[in-house]
């Protein structure tokens, strides 16, 4: 799987699933979904894994579980969405385990997926989208080196009130390998 | 029916569904809907995708005609937010007899208004190639908003082309009547088409 500095991506199996249910009903999941909360049953979790049984066909997406180097399941990273004709890719993340925010885990897993999609899927560019209130990720989107490319206005709700849409991009032209960038960013082992 | 300035919404049926075999196999399609692939669409998948979004609960497919009752184009918005209250807008000029005329800009108004003041939506997402200048005028005369350019976002014709992003919310939109005031609409007297032939329903074979 993809070998990181402070995560690992593996597979998002039974192990990530069995966390699902704490995750989606968490703050995690409040900033991935950019400000819903809505509370999840373990049947409902249920479901929502069914649908993701393996099918045929070419994947428009890749799910990778994040886990710390000695296996601790943190979340989940992964392309929600790609195109092999336009050549983009989509990304998502919800890092569930809150203890874990802020120390390095969510941007070394960032830039995991980012070199998985330009050097393994031929990627040329990637994207994704985030409340305009969630500053962690709008701090690392800088540090990786993502474009502020559109602000949608009033595009989402959280807490009662309207907050901009933010899409960033990452061209391929540029991106110096995860290795450089981990050394760029000063990430080291724990 | 809804009556507007130069144009009327009607139901997406008759000889809207017999255009659409050809509409949905040409350019104006394939731009609206930055679809560089342009698949060929049969005569079932025309009828499959007009189900669909007579289905579709987040969305909807709206015909627009003349008001001497020529078919021009669909109107479309999708994959309405029901949360936050938005939608996405796309307007698709079949006869390109109107391409950039007031009356495919009164076709937009027209689906604005019917999001804003009838489905009560507080924003509306619309997108564009940036070579497709007609509906950028339209955009920017309806009052949509240019909030960013996607860079290298759509490959088209061989090339990475960006992908220019409008937004517009109810809070700015004036009402129909007052932005049409506004615009001062004017009608392009073109003249209506022949109706196009109607199919022969096929009927049962005994087996």
């Amino acid at each position: 799987m993809l070998y990181g500095t402070l995560v690992d991506l593996v597979p998002y199996g039974a192990r990530f699933m069995a966390r699902d249910h704490d995750w989606w009903n968490s703050e995690a999941s409040f900033w991935g979904s950019m400000g819903d909360l809505q509370p999840m049953t373990r049947a409902q979790v249920e479901r929502v894994h069914e649908e993701w049984r393996p099918h045929t066909g070419p994947r428009t997406g890749v799910a990778f579980g994040v886990q710390t180097k000695d296996g601790t399941p943190l979340g989940y990273f992964g392309i929600n969405w790609l195109s092999y004709q336009h050549r983009v890719a989509e990304l998502g993340a919800v890092l569930g385990e809150r203890d874990y925010w802020g120390g390095g885990y969510g941007t070394d897993a960032l830039l995991l997926l980012v070199d998985y999609a330009f050097e393994t899927l031929d990627m040329r560019k990637v994207w994704l989208t985030t409340i305009s209130s969630n500053v962690r990720v709008v701090r690392q989107m800088e540090k990786v080196g993502f474009v502020l490319e559109a602000r949608q206005r009033r595009a989402t709700v959280a807490n009662g009130a309207l907050y901009d849409a933010l899409i960033f991009g990452r061209l391929r032209d540029g991106w110096p390998g995860y290795a450089a960038m981990v050394a760029a960013l000063g990430l080291h082992p724990r | 029916m809804l009556e507007g300035t130069l144009v009327d919404l009607v139901p997406f049926e008759d000889d809207f569904a017999i255009y659409l075999e050809t509409w949905m196999n040409e350019e104006a399609w394939f731009r609206a809907h930055v679809w560089e692939r342009r698949e060929p669409h049969t005569e079932d998948d025309v009828k499959k995708y007009i189900e669909n979004m007579e289905k579709n609960e987040r969305g909807g497919l709206i015909g627009f005609q003349a008001k001497n009752g020529d078919p021009i184009g669909a109107l479309i918005f999708d994959h309405e937010w029901t949360r936050v209250r938005k939608a996405e807008v796309r307007v698709v000029v079949g006869d390109s007899r109107y391409e950039g005329a007031d009356e495919a800009l009164d076709g937009l108004l027209m689906l604005v208004r019917y999001c804003f003041e009838t489905r009560n939506l507080h924003r509306l997402d619309a997108v564009a190639l940036p070579f497709h200048e007609t509906w950028i005028e339209h955009l920017r005369r309806a009052g949509f908003v240019h909030e960013g350019t996607l860079r290298q976002h759509i490959r088209w014709d061989g090339d990475y082309v960006d992908l220019e992003m409008f937004g517009l919310l109810q809070s700015e939109w004036p009402g129909y009547v007052q932005k049409v005031a506004e615009l001062s609409l004017q009608p392009s007297d073109i003249e209506p088409k022949p109706k196009p032939e109607k199919k022969e329903q096929k009927e049962a074979q005994p087996s």
